[in-house]
């Protein structure tokens, strides 16, 4: 990944000699970045209150008195069977065991078809990355009757497996490891090396950047997803996070301030990953512009 | 020559364990891309039906035939394109102001950054729920509305009214990915060689000159790759939908593809139906994919 310097594309003079054009870009990046805040204030602040106040007109942002038996409840769950607290446990597992197999596993193989010229490499390269373009919501039915045909229901194994590794993540690690110098390789080579262990020890352990991007996108979208843990997991125990939040949410008469933490817990685990690691985010959005290039 | 001749199959040798290294990839991707859209587009000609112990029979088109001629799957095409249509213009012109202007500012860069990308590392899920309360009758969207307008204490109907119920889903789509698509500009940008912008400057451009006739026209690969991705990613909502209609919201309206499928496959154990929705929205980003790719190229080109 090349790294270019922001600071270069401001050209001398610019904001001298525009002030009041400066002024009005400020004033409408500070007006949208506060229309990007708001809700996290009013979920952050309406977590601590009473359902009543979340409602109430007017709104009154700050709670009068911070209510943390919210979180409690929230975690108890309705039916005060700490449901929840599995479920975020159920998250967890599923992310990060998806986080660390496909960074194994995308690496691996974007190793092998960026370092070796082997027959067939280029049809495997476009298979892989036609792939891409399956939408997981295409083969979603037909995953889910394999998936019941294996006994996969309801189950890690069933919610895990199908996310073992992703196109974008190879395409990632490949286009990464297509820069790494050959001349690492042969001297490891040269010391008498064996390539599994060039691939541990030299190459997953340089390739740090791409892997972090990978590990964050990986995990996010396993924390994300909805659609998959609704059609593979029956029972509550199994459930993930955002069924469960689908299901607290449909719940017309529960309380509002609770729902409020209910989601500030979920949304809390991403966020210190996003605070800690901002660089490997905004990177992983940049990932599709950067590979025009 | 024996040297090279060892050398080269040393070198081939050593090529193998590319196999090696490649094939879990091709293990996974055939066992859970490949056989899976097959496996679709033969559940496409038969009846299957979910839990039902009867072998499948072979049918034809008669599901093609079905679906394309129910109402119900036309109210749900005419769901998605409003919904893509609907957010496309907001979110494109909303980004790509918002790049250009973070991407020309050197202080205070990153913060705007990261408070645009916010709302784009909040799940789909979660960013549902806290919009349905800020969405309730007595939320803070109507309190909001009303103070603009003027009006106290009118309920706009945000989760119920059946047009209301599509801006309010669109607008928690715009919120959660303005952010994203700004970071790609901003990328973007940060990609055009500095000495065309110094050479510009030295012919006397000014920033408003600079923007139209420099940073736009040199930004266009961006701003396909951009337009595709919206359309292929508004296509795939399926949270936001899911969760209003859930907490209550009239279903028809929001009824996009994703929920659709979902619905036919789960609820009414249709499989075949259900196949077909998914191929047709399949082929439809199929061609999306495709326009990017030539969009991808022609930017080349340049």
């Amino acid at each position: 990944m090349k790294k270019t310097n922001p600071s270069l594309h401001r050209v001398p003079g610019h904001i001298t000699a525009h002030r009041a054009g400066n002024f009005l870009a400020m004033a409408i990046l500070v007006a949208v970045s506060c229309i990007a805040i708001i809700p996290f204030a009013f979920m952050a602040g309406a977590s601590l209150m009473p359902g009543s106040d979340v409602t109430s007109i007017p709104y009154r942002w700050i709670p009068a008195k911070p209510l943390w038996s919210n979180y409690a409840r929230a975690l108890q769950g309705s039916d005060g069977d700490w449901i929840y607290l599995r479920n975020i446990l159920n998250s967890f597992i599923v992310a990060t065991t998806v986080a660390l197999s496909s960074i194994t596993l995308a690496s691996c193989v974007g190793y092998g078809l960026a370092k070796f010229k082997f027959r067939g490499r280029n049809i495997v390269f476009m298979g892989i990355m036609s792939t891409m373009m399956i939408p997981f919501e295409a083969v979603m039915i037909p995953l889910y009757l394999t998936a019941v045909k294996l006994g996969l229901q309801d189950s890690y194994a069933g919610l895990i497996l199908p996310f073992l590794t992703s196109a974008f993540g190879v395409f990632l690690m490949r286009q990464y490891l297509l820069g790494f110098p050959d001349e690492l390789l042969d001297a490891a080579r040269i010391d008498g090396c064996s390539e599994p262990r060039i691939f541990r020890s030299i190459v997953f352990k340089n390739a740090r950047p791409a892997i972090a991007t990978l590990a964050i996108l990986a995990f996010r979208g396993q924390w994300d997803n909805l659609l998959w843990p609704l059609l593979i997991t029956q029972s509550d125990k199994l459930k993930t996070i955002p069924s469960y939040i689908v299901r607290y949410t449909a719940d017309l008469t529960a309380d509002e301030g609770t729902m409020m933490a209910v989601a500030v817990i979920a949304a809390l685990p991403v966020f210190i990953l996003f605070f800690s690691m901002s660089k490997y985010f905004l990177q992983g959005a940049g990932v599709y512009s950067g590979s025009k290039t | 020559m024996s040297v090279t001749h060892a050398k080269k199959s040393l070198e081939t040798k050593r090529n193998s364990w590319g196999w090696v290294f490649a094939a879990p990839g091709v293990l996974f991707f055939s066992t859970f891309s490949l056989y899976p859209i097959l496996y679709a587009i033969w559940t496409s000609f038969h009846n299957k039906r979910l839990l039902s112990l009867k072998p499948p029979k072979f049918i034809g088109f008669q599901n093609y035939a079905k679906v394309l001629t129910s109402p119900d799957f036309w109210n749900s095409v005419r769901a998605s394109a409003t919904f893509c249509l609907g957010v496309f213009v907001p979110i494109f012109v909303a980004s790509l102001l918002l790049g250009v202007l973070i991407a020309t500012r050197t202080k205070g860069r990153r913060v705007f950054q990261m408070a645009l990308y916010s709302p784009a590392v909040l799940s789909s899920v979660v960013t549902a729920s806290v919009w349905a309360i800020m969405f309730d009758p007595r939320g803070l969207a109507n309190q909001f509305l009303n103070g603009i307008m003027g009006t106290p204490g009118i309920d706009h109907r945000w989760l119920a009214d059946a047009a209301m119920v599509q801006i309010s889903t669109m607008l928690v789509y715009i919120w959660k990915t303005v952010g994203y698509y700004c970071i790609l500009f901003v990328t973007g940008i940060g990609k055009i060689p500095l000495s065309v912008i110094e050479a510009s400057v030295i012919d006397g451009a000014n920033a408003w000159q600079r923007l139209t006739r420099i940073t736009i026209p040199l930004l266009k690969p961006t701003m396909a790759l951009v337009s595709v991705m919206i359309f292929t990613g508004s296509l795939k909502t399926f949270s936001t939908q899911y969760l209003f209609t859930q907490r209550g919201a009239p279903l028809a309206p929001i009824n996009v593809l994703t929920l659709n499928i979902y619905d036919t496959a789960i609820i009414e154990q249709n499989l075949g139906r259900a196949s077909v929705m998914s191929l047709l929205l399949f082929v439809t980003l199929l061609i999306l994919a495709w326009l990017q790719v030539r969009a991808g190229g022609s930017g080349e080109d340049m």
